[in-house]
C-alpha cells in the first residue's frame, strides 16, 4: 500500500471530495494543504542548486526510503565521504582546473520501475554529468538500460550478477566481482577444513542477487563432490521460514546455506534457534557483512560464516584520494562513528574511480571519461581495480568471513587472514 | 514427525496471526474503516517494547499492561479528533486519511528509530521445547497463550459489558443504536481506540519474534487484510479461524510446494474466498 503514490492519493480524495462536496471544512483545508505539501515536495525534489560552471554534477539514485532504505542510507554514506574528501582537496582537478563535486541525491523508494524513472530524469532534467548505479542487481541491471541510451558512464556500487554486465552495454562498469568469486573459496575453505561436510541446504530469497548467488553455491557445492539436499526458494516479504526450516532439519545437512538481506537473516537465523537447527557450518550472504547484523543476533551469530566484497580488515596502499585501506577506515570511522562495511566502501571507491578516470581524461566528455574507466588498472585502498570487457571489476579476491567472538574474522585470502574457520553453529 | 512439526508450527503461527488481524478486524467491522495506520501501530508497540528491554531490562510481558493504555488512549484521540470527522464520506477519503496518518506515522519512525532492523533479543533465551521431537519455542509459546487470552478478553468484553453490547449494536444497525440512546461517536472512539490497544500489544509480543523495522509495517497489514477476509469479518472467532487457516496454507503449501510459493497460495485462497465466499469462514457477523 505504501507504493501508492501519494499524488494519486491526493488527486483520488480530490475528486472524491468534489463529489462528496457540502463535507466539512477539515477536509477541504486538508485536501488543500495535502496539495501544497506534495507541491512543495516535488519542488524541493526536483530543485536542485543553480548549475554551477565549476561543479561536476553525478546523479545517485538510491532506495532511501522503503525495504532497501538501510542499504540505500549505507551508500549515501559511502558517496558523500568521498564528495567531502574530495572538495577538501580542493575538488577533481580537469585540465589544470580544479571542479567542485556535487552529488544529487534522488530516492526512488526501493521501487525499480522508479529507479529508472528516476535515472532518466537526472539524465534529462538534473544535467548530471555522470552515474551511480542502483543498488542492487536487479535496479541496476534496469536503470543501466536509460543511462545506456544516453551515453552515460555509470559505476554500480552495488551490483555483482552477471545478468547486469552481460547486455553489451559500453558505458556501465561495476566495482562488485561475479557471484562465484565469494562462493568457490568459501566451498574450497569448508571442504578442507571440514572434510565431514557432505550434504548442504540451500534456502534462498526470490530475488535477483540472493538468488543469483544462491545458483552459484549449489554449482561450486556440485563441483567440490558434495550433495544439495534442499535447494528451495522463499518469497520477498516471507515472515514465517519454520516450514523450510524443518524439512532442512529433517534432511540433516552439515552445511546451511540461507541468502536474503539483513531483515530475512535475522529473522531465518532466530527460527534456526527456535528449531533447534544446528549444523556444521551456517553460511549466510548478505547479513554477516553489516555490524547491524551481528549486534541484532546476538550470541547466535557466532560461527556463522559469510563472504563480501571487501573487508576493513583488508591492506592495500591505493592510488586514489583515500589512500590506504586504513585511512578511509579511519577517516569513514571519524565521519560517522562506526567501521565501514563493503556496501560503504564500495560506494566510495565509485566516486574515487570516477575521480581517477576524469583527471586522466582531462575533460568532462563522457566518452573520454569512459574509455579512461574502461583503461583503469590500480590499485585502491578497495583493492586492484580492473574492468573487463564487460565492465564488470575482475581483479578483486574477495574476502571469507566468520563470526567469532562477535566479530569478523577473515579466513581468506591468505595474505589478509586473521583466524581459523571454527565449526558448529548451534 | 515433520508433518506434525509443520502443523504444529502453522498452529502457532496462526495465533499469532489472528493476534496482527484481530483489532484490524474490531475497526474495520464496526466503523467500517480500512486502517491503514493499524501495521504502523503493530510496529510502534514492538518498538516500545524494543525500548524497555534495552533501556531498562524490562521484560515485554511487563510492558503489556503499560501498552494497553497508552494505545487505546492514541487510538480513541486519533478517532475522537481525526476520523469521525470524516466517517460518512465515502470510503476512498477515509482510506486516504488513514494512508496519510500512515505515512506520517512510518516516517516518524523511520526518522527516530532509523530504517535498520532490530531484534529483541531475551537475555538468557528463552530456548524451546521439545515433545515427542517436536520442537516449540518458548517465546511462540507465550506469545501465543497471550495473543488467545487477548483475543478471548475481547470476546469477554464484547459480550458481557454494556460498552461491548454497545458496540455490537451500533456494528449491527448504528440508527437503531442511536434510538436507543447510545453515543455513536463515542462508541466508535472506543472501539478504535482498542483496535489500537489490540495492535499495540500484538506489535509488543511481535518485537520477540520478528525483526522490529517500520519497513515490516506492510507485511502486517498485509497479513492482517487477508485474515479478514478468510476468516469473515467482525467476529472474534472469525479472526481467529482466518489466522489458523493462513499459517495452515502456507505451512502446508511451502512444504509441498516450495517456500516460494507459500504466499502466492495464500493470496490465491484470497481470490477464491473472495469470489465464492466472500463472508468469509464464520460469516459476517455482529461481534456479538
Amino acid at each position: 500500500m505504501r507504493d501508492l503514490p501519494c499524488w494519486i492519493a491526493v488527486t483520488i480524495a480530490g475528486s472524491e471530495m468534489g463529489v462528496w462536496m457540502s463535507g466539512s471544512k477539515l477536509i477541504h483545508w486538508s485536501a488543500v494543504l495535502g496539495t501544497a505539501v506534495m507541491a512543495i515536495a516535488s519542488w524541493s525534489a526536483s530543485g536542485s542548486p543553480v548549475r554551477a560552471e565549476d561543479v561536476i554534477r553525478f546523479g545517485a539514485p538510491l532506495p532511501l526510503t522503503g525495504p532497501l532504505a538501510p542499504e540505500g542510507i549505507k551508500q549515501q554514506q559511502g558517496y558523500d565521504l568521498w564528495a567531502e574528501q574530495a572538495n577538501k582537496a580542493g575538488g577533481i582537478s580537469v585540465g589544470g582546473k580544479k571542479y567542485k563535486v556535487e552529488i544529487v541525491y534522488a530516492d526512488y523508494q526501493s521501487s525499480t520501475p522508479r529507479a529508472v524513472q528516476t535515472t532518466e530524469q537526472m539524465i534529462t532534467q538534473d544535467n548530471i554529468n555522470f552515474l551511480f548505479g542502483a543498488f542492487g542487481s536487479g535496479a541496476a541491471k534496469a536503470a543501466s538500460t536509460v543511462s545506456e541510451k544516453y551515453k552515460v558512464p555509470t559505476i554500480a556500487a552495488a551490483a555483482s550478477s552477471s545478468q547486469v554486465y552481460d547486455q553489451g552495454y559500453k558505458y556501465l562498469f561495476g566495482t562488485f566481482t561475479p557471484n562465484d568469486t565469494l562462493t568457490t573459496p568459501l566451498t574450497q575453505i569448508i571442504k578442507s577444513k571440514a572434510p565431514d561436510v557432505k550434504k548442504v541446504a540451500i534456502l534462498a530469497r526470490n530475488d535477483l542477487f540472493p538468488l543469483a548467488i544462491a545458483q552459484e553455491m549449489e554449482k561450486s557445492a556440485k563441483a567440490n563432490g558434495l550433495e544439495v539436499v534442499y535447494f528451495e526458494k522463499y518469497a520477498i516479504g516471507t515472515l514465517d521460514h519454520s516450514a523450510a526450516l524443518s524439512q532442512i532439519k529433517s534432511l540433516d545437512p552439515q552445511w546451511i546455506f540461507i541468502t536474503g538481506y539483513i531483515n530475512d537473516l535475522l529473522l531465518a537465523r532466530k527460527q534456526m534457534v527456535d528449531q533447534e537447527l544446528k549444523a556444521q557450518v551456517v553460511t549466510m550472504i548478505a547479513g554477516p557483512a553489516y555490524q547491524d547484523f551481528i549486534e541484532s543476533a546476538g550470541e547466535s551469530a557466532e560461527n556463522v560464516t559469510s563472504a563480501s566484497w571487501w573487508h576493513p580488515a583488508e591492506r592495500y596502499d591505493g592510488k586514489d584520494i583515500f589512500g590506504s585501506t586504513e585511512n578511509f577506515v579511519k577517516l569513514f570511522h571519524d565521519k560517522y562513528k562506526s567501521d565501514p562495511d563493503y556496501g560503504q566502501a564500495s560506494a566510495a571507491v565509485c566516486g574515487a574511480l570516477f575521480q581517477m578516470a576524469i583527471e586522466r581524461a582531462g575533460s568532462l566528455d563522457r566518452d573520454k571519461v569512459r574509455d579512461e574507466l574502461a583503461k583503469l588498472d590500480v590499485v585502491t585502498f578497495w583493492g586492484p581495480v580492473k574492468f573487463g570487457p564487460n565492465g564488470q571489476i575482475n581483479s578483486l579476491e574477495p574476502p571469507v568471513f566468520q563470526i567469532q567472538g562477535s566479530k569478523p574474522v577473515v579466513l581468506f585470502p591468505l595474505a589478509i587472514k586473521q583466524g581459523e574457520l571454527k565449526l558448529g553453529v548451534n | 514427525m515433520l508433518a506434525a512439526q509443520i502443523i504444529i508450527n502453522a498452529l502457532v503461527l496462526g495465533c499469532l496471526y489472528a493476534c496482527i488481524a484481530i483489532g484490524f478486524s474490531l475497526v474495520w467491522g464496526v466503523l467500517n474503516v480500512i486502517n491503514l495506520i493499524h501495521g504502523s501501530i503493530i510496529v510502534l508497540g514492538a518498538y516500545l517494547a524494543w525500548g524497555a528491554y534495552q533501556s531498562m531490562a524490562i521484560s515485554p510481558w511487563y510492558v503489556l499492561p503499560v501498552a494497553v493504555p497508552v494505545f487505546f488512549v492514541f487510538g480513541y484521540l486519533l478517532q475522537r479528533l481525526l476520523l469521525n470527522r470524516v466517517l460518512h464520506a465515502p470510503v476512498l477519503v477515509t482510506l486516504t486519511l488513514t494512508f496519510g496518518l500512515d505515512l506520517i506515522l512510518n516516517n516518524a519512525m523511520i526518522y527516530f528509530f532509523k530504517a535498520d532492523y532490530r531484534k529483541l533479543t531475551l537475555k538468557p533465551p528463552m530456548g524451546s521445547v521439545s515433545l515427542f521431537h517436536v520442537v516449540v519455542p518458548v517465546d511462540r509459546l507465550i506469545a501465543t497463550v497471550l495473543a488467545l487470552a487477548l483475543t478471548g478478553l475481547l470476546y469477554l468484553l464484547l459480550r458481557h459489558s454494556r460498552i461491548g453490547r454497545a458496540i455490537v449494536a451500533v456494528r449491527l444497525d448504528r440508527d437503531a443504536a442511536i434510538l436507543m440512546g447510545v453515543d455513536v461517536r463515542s462508541i466508535y472512539a472506543i472501539a478504535f481506540g482498542i483496535g489500537a490497544a489490540l495492535a499495540g500489544c500484538a506489535g509488543v509480543l511481535m518485537a520477540l519474534i520478528f525483526p522490529i523495522s517500520a519497513l515490516t509495517s506492510s507485511s502486517y497489514l498485509d497479513k492482517a487484510f487477508v485474515v479478514c477476509v478468510l476468516g469473515g469479518l467482525g467476529s472474534v472467532s472469525g479472526a481467529l479461524a482466518g489466522g489458523l487457516l493462513l499459517a495452515l496454507v502456507e505451512g502446508i503449501g511451502s512444504a509441498a510446494i516450495g517456500p516460494a510459493y507459500a504466499t502466492t497460495l495464500s493470496f490465491a485462497l484470497l481470490i477464491v474466498f473472495l469470489l465464492f465466499r466472500p463472508q468469509g469462514l464464520l460469516g459476517r457477523k455482529g461481534f456479538e
